[in-house]
């Protein structure tokens, strides 16, 4: 076991730099994808609610073979790591669009009147006042969502992503030892994700303490 | 003999309409396992969420912990463990059940979670009236407080349900011929990429779709009295 454990180091390290990477990308197009749906033209509604709907109801295994099979068919040859991130990014966004509209929507009407009548735009208000106020709120979910996507970017060990799935895969079918290679593997995700689902319960606390401290 | 392809926006619709068959029987092999798994994750997940309210404190831990292991680790690896100890151990299974088995080990993971959410949501003092009757801690669980928890588990179990199908599609990785299996292999066979994707994208999302409004007419129309159990949405 000791043997092996640097090798799947190694895929953790791979598959947090997945995970992290479509948070970070995903929290870009999220946010604005999100503040879109709630200030944006009526037109992007129906089109962003859409998007939800694809990503939430097909299997992300699904997803990341299509990404798998589409990007070269059209013409976009990237390396296997790349379109893992971006199997991963398509769904996670569609998850985010979700924490940043809720958070958006959970700032008290009256700070938009406010803007309002100090003669702000919409799209000032929303930049200036909400969003800065939405942003703390994001943060406990958000952490949630990188260990979600933890969990999801195993899921890529079927497109042969060379990360933690992949690399107890790869050490088992050389070494038939399964029993040893699974305990370890099961060991670095289950401590990975509840650090993490921790640090997004914490923050929780330390968020929510922040806001009844507040004057009203 | 073979006619020309009949295209619409660039796709081949002759060849759609003729791998539809193929493509419903899987999506029926993917509900029918998802179905069961859900089932056999219920018969195993009343006992466990009722022994997590009312067992012994050493028990409600260690259940708890499985809880834990099973949603805290991805679902591809409940997989691997089935597909690779349970031959260790001597059972041999064939693909499809070995499908059932590691499904139902996700199902159960937070199945425990929905009845320990629907007992609990239970007046308490429904059961301090059953011990006052006289009624032993089991016998108050089965007789009052599980009939009451039920009603209220049927939108979680519902949403369940679309996270078990969700999951089912990584099946496809022990070559169970379930929906992205058989999407898969006609892909390899035909190349026809985008044809094939697009139909089962579009299957999943009628049932997905299909549930998760059932779920939410159950949880406003049927259960509008209760309080609400969520389930977190996997994926």
């Amino acid at each position: 076991m000791g043997e092996i454990l640097p090798r799947l180091l190694r895929a953790l390290a791979t598959t947090i730099q997945i995970s992290v990477l479509a948070l970070l990308l995903g929290t870009v197009f999220g946010l604005l994808l999100g503040i879109a749906r709630v200030i944006g033209p009526r037109l992007f509604y129906p089109v962003i609610d859409g998007y939800i709907f694809v990503v939430r109801s097909t299997p992300f295994a699904l997803q990341v073979y299509a990404a798998f099979f589409l990007l070269p068919r059209a013409g976009i040859d990237l390396p296997l790591f790349v379109v893992g991130v971006l199997a991963l990014l398509f769904n996670s966004v569609g998850y985010q669009i979700e924490i940043v509209r809720p958070a958006l929507e959970s700032v008290d009407k009256e700070q938009r009147e406010a803007a309002d009548s100090l003669g702000m735009t919409r799209w000032l208000a929303m930049w200036l006042v909400i969003l800065p106020q939405a942003a703390r709120r994001m943060v406990p979910p958000l952490t949630n969502e990188l260990a979600n996507l933890v969990k999801a970017s195993s899921v890529l060990s079927v497109i042969a992503v060379y990360e933690l799935t992949r690399a107890g895969h790869a050490i088992i079918a050389s070494s038939y030892k399964f029993a040893e290679v699974l305990i370890l593997v099961a060991a670095l995700y289950f401590v990975t994700i509840q650090l993490l689902s921790w640090g997004a319960a914490y923050l929780e606390r330390r968020i929510f303490t922040y806001r009844s401290g507040q004057p009203i | 003999m073979e006619d020309a392809p009949l295209l619409f926006a660039g796709l081949d619709v002759r060849f759609m309409v003729e791998i539809f068959p193929r493509m419903v029987q899987a999506l029926l092999v993917t509900v029918q396992i998802s179905a069961l798994a859900l089932l056999l994750g219920i018969v195993l997940g009343i006992p466990l969420g009722g022994l997590r309210v009312i067992g012994p404190r050493p028990l409600q831990l260690l259940i708890q912990g499985l809880v834990s292991y099973i949603r805290g680790t991805p679902q591809i690896l409940h997989f691997l463990v089935v597909y690779f100890a349970l031959p260790g151990v001597g059972i041999l299974l064939d693909e499809y059940w070995t499908g059932v088995v590691a499904l139902t080990v996700i199902a159960v993971g937070y199945e425990v979670e929905i009845v320990r959410a629907a007992i609990e949501s239970v007046h308490k003092g429904q059961r301090e009236a059953a011990l006052a009757q006289g009624m032993t801690e089991p016998m108050a669980f089965w007789l009052i407080l599980l009939p009451q928890a039920t009603r209220r588990m049927l939108p979680a179990l519902t949403n369940e349900l679309i996270n078990v199908i969700k999951a089912s599609a990584l099946l496809s990785v022990i070559a169970v011929n379930e929906l992205t299996k058989v999407g898969n292999a006609i892909i390899y066979n035909t190349f026809y990429f985008v044809e094939v994707l697009l139909e089962v994208a579009v299957l999943y999302m009628l049932v997905i779709g299909a549930l998760s409004w059932l779920s939410k007419y159950l949880e406003n129309k049927v259960f509008s009295f209760g309080a609400a159990l969520s389930t977190p949405e996997t994926r």
